[in-house]
């Protein structure tokens, strides 16, 4: 869920540029690590950021009717963990606004924040402890995505309660009217996305584990396991 | 996905003019706009970027509408947010429900005026700017600003291979469409996540060779770009200091004015 262009007044729009910028600096360190460890990662991140992209930029098939997109970030933050996540998030979201016209400049720091920070690294952090106590691997995925994608839009609202407090009841009040309003569309579109992802990891086992086996999201013994029990 | 705004930017006239006037005409209309108390400035601005996109720009009017009404569904859904929970005074209407009143006072309206004018202020200042400045020319411009190499170079790449990937996505959506794979709800779930796999397992299939390839042509990190030296002529210093002053006055004369 993006926050359009102009729309956070003044101290908040800082405020969120303030939060991330000092995030992505980290996660550019991360990067730069990375690639003078392992130059072949800069190809890879590459096609994974267009990748996402272009995920993001499909529409689902939705119930309520309204158009819906995935964020894709769910998946990105179980690849690539959360760090690198947050350089490719501010990537993609600076395509989008300038591509599909979703987001803004100003807005890039809250939308940073909710989409490339905060979602993913929830979603990393259920993903890492689910697996290690052994919780099945697609339901894992499913639960990791739908779960990153509600918090993306939790946070997002509480930005917008932030930005713009209820005189009676405050912060709590308005972002309570935010969440209820955007609720219908987003829970079920959690939902189809962590299905999705789901999915879409049972194929990319079937066909081509190693990818997941190199990334270190599966060991060598559950990507065979896994495929063993598919025959 | 039926449009990407690069498309136009491309074949845009004002394609081939200074990169660093157009940032700078960009950014002040957004920050002007997103500091300014009255609805009358983001209007103001909303205006002369409209115009400027569409007479200078040479974009036709239904698509400019078009992708202006991309952020209205957020945008109509939080101010009618705001408008109900934010501010106090004296309810202009209001009417009940589930036993809670719900009202609308002048200043949660005026506040939602007020955001609707700066978010259509800054979209179309970002319209501007993504409808004329290709993002080939912006790597330049991130390049001098002294980012880390392996982040233009991630960005660089990527912007080559969401081309890419977006047509492979096209063409398999519209191989699955003629063949009722979009037909109920069921089916379309199906053949979106088919889409999805495919595309992932393509893009790393992509990656590898990409690398391949490029480190069979010594690629040692760091692309090369040529940045064109683009002088600023007389009449667009003449077109952006009138722009820039009447957004000042208006700025100036609509200090602490509210519409209601």
């Amino acid at each position: 869920m993006h926050i359009f262009e102009g729309f956070l007044p003044s101290p908040w729009w800082q405020a969120w540029f303030v939060f991330s910028i000092p995030v992505i600096l980290y996660g550019m360190y991360r990067l730069n690590k990375l690639v003078n460890e392992r130059r072949e990662v800069v190809p890879l991140l590459a096609v994974a950021g267009a990748f996402i992209f272009v995920l993001s930029s499909l529409k689902l098939p939705s119930v309520t009717g309204s158009s819906s997109h995935p964020t894709g970030t769910g998946m990105a933050a179980i690849l690539f963990g959360p760090a690198i996540t947050a350089v490719l998030g501010l990537i993609v979201l600076l395509y989008q606004s300038l591509f599909l016209a979703h987001g803004g400049i100003t807005t890039l720091g809250a939308n940073v924040a909710s989409m490339g920070i905060i979602g993913p690294l929830v979603a990393y952090l259920f993903y890492r402890a689910a697996s290690r106590s052994g919780m099945n691997f697609y339901l894992n995925v499913f639960l990791a995505t739908a779960i990153a994608n509600w918090v993306t839009y939790v946070f997002t609202s509480l930005q917008l309660a932030l930005a713009f407090p209820a005189p009676e009841g405050g912060i709590l009040a308005s972002f309570l009217a935010f969440g209820a309003v955007f609720a219908t569309t987003q829970v079920p579109l959690a939902i189809m996305e962590g299905a999705l992802t789901a999915l879409i990891m049972k194929y990319v086992i079937q066909i081509k584990s190693d990818v997941l086996v190199d990334l270190k999201v599966l060991s060598i013994d559950k990507a065979t396991k896994l495929r063993e029990a598919m025959q | 996905m039926t449009y990407i705004l690069d498309d136009y930017a491309i074949l845009s006239p004002l394609r081939s003019r200074n990169n660093w006037l157009k940032l700078a005409i960009v950014a002040f209309g957004i920050l002007v706009g997103v500091s300014a108390s009255s609805p009358l400035v983001p209007f103001t601005i909303a205006l002369c970027m409209s115009f400027a996109t569409i007479y200078f720009g040479r974009i036709p009017v239904k698509f400019y509408l078009q992708i202006l009404s991309v952020p209205s569904g957020f945008v109509l859904v939080s101010i009618i947010v705001i408008a109900f929970f934010f501010g106090e005074g004296v309810d202009i209407f209001s009417f009940s429900l589930f036993g809670y009143t719900l009202g609308v006072n002048p200043e949660g309206l005026n506040m939602a005026l007020l955001i609707l004018a700066r978010t259509f202020g800054g979209m179309s200042c970002l319209f501007f700017l993504s409808l004329t400045t290709p993002v080939i020319e912006l790597f330049a411009v991130l390049k001098k600003a002294k980012l880390p190499d392996s982040f233009v170079e991630i960005a660089m790449m990527m912007y080559r291979y969401i081309f890419v990937f977006l047509d492979v996505a096209m063409g398999v959506k519209y191989a699955q469409t003629v063949r009722l794979g979009y037909r109920d709800f069921r089916t379309s779930f199906r053949s979106m996540v088919m889409l999805g796999t495919n595309l992932f397992i393509r893009s790393w299939e992509q990656g590898e060779k990409l690398y391949l390839a490029m480190n069979s042509r010594c690629y040692d990190g760091k692309l090369i770009m040529y940045d064109e030296k683009r002088p600023v002529k007389m009449p667009e210093i003449l077109l952006t200091g009138a722009y820039f002053t009447i957004v000042i006055t208006v700025f100036w004369f609509t200090r602490g004015m509210s519409l209601i």
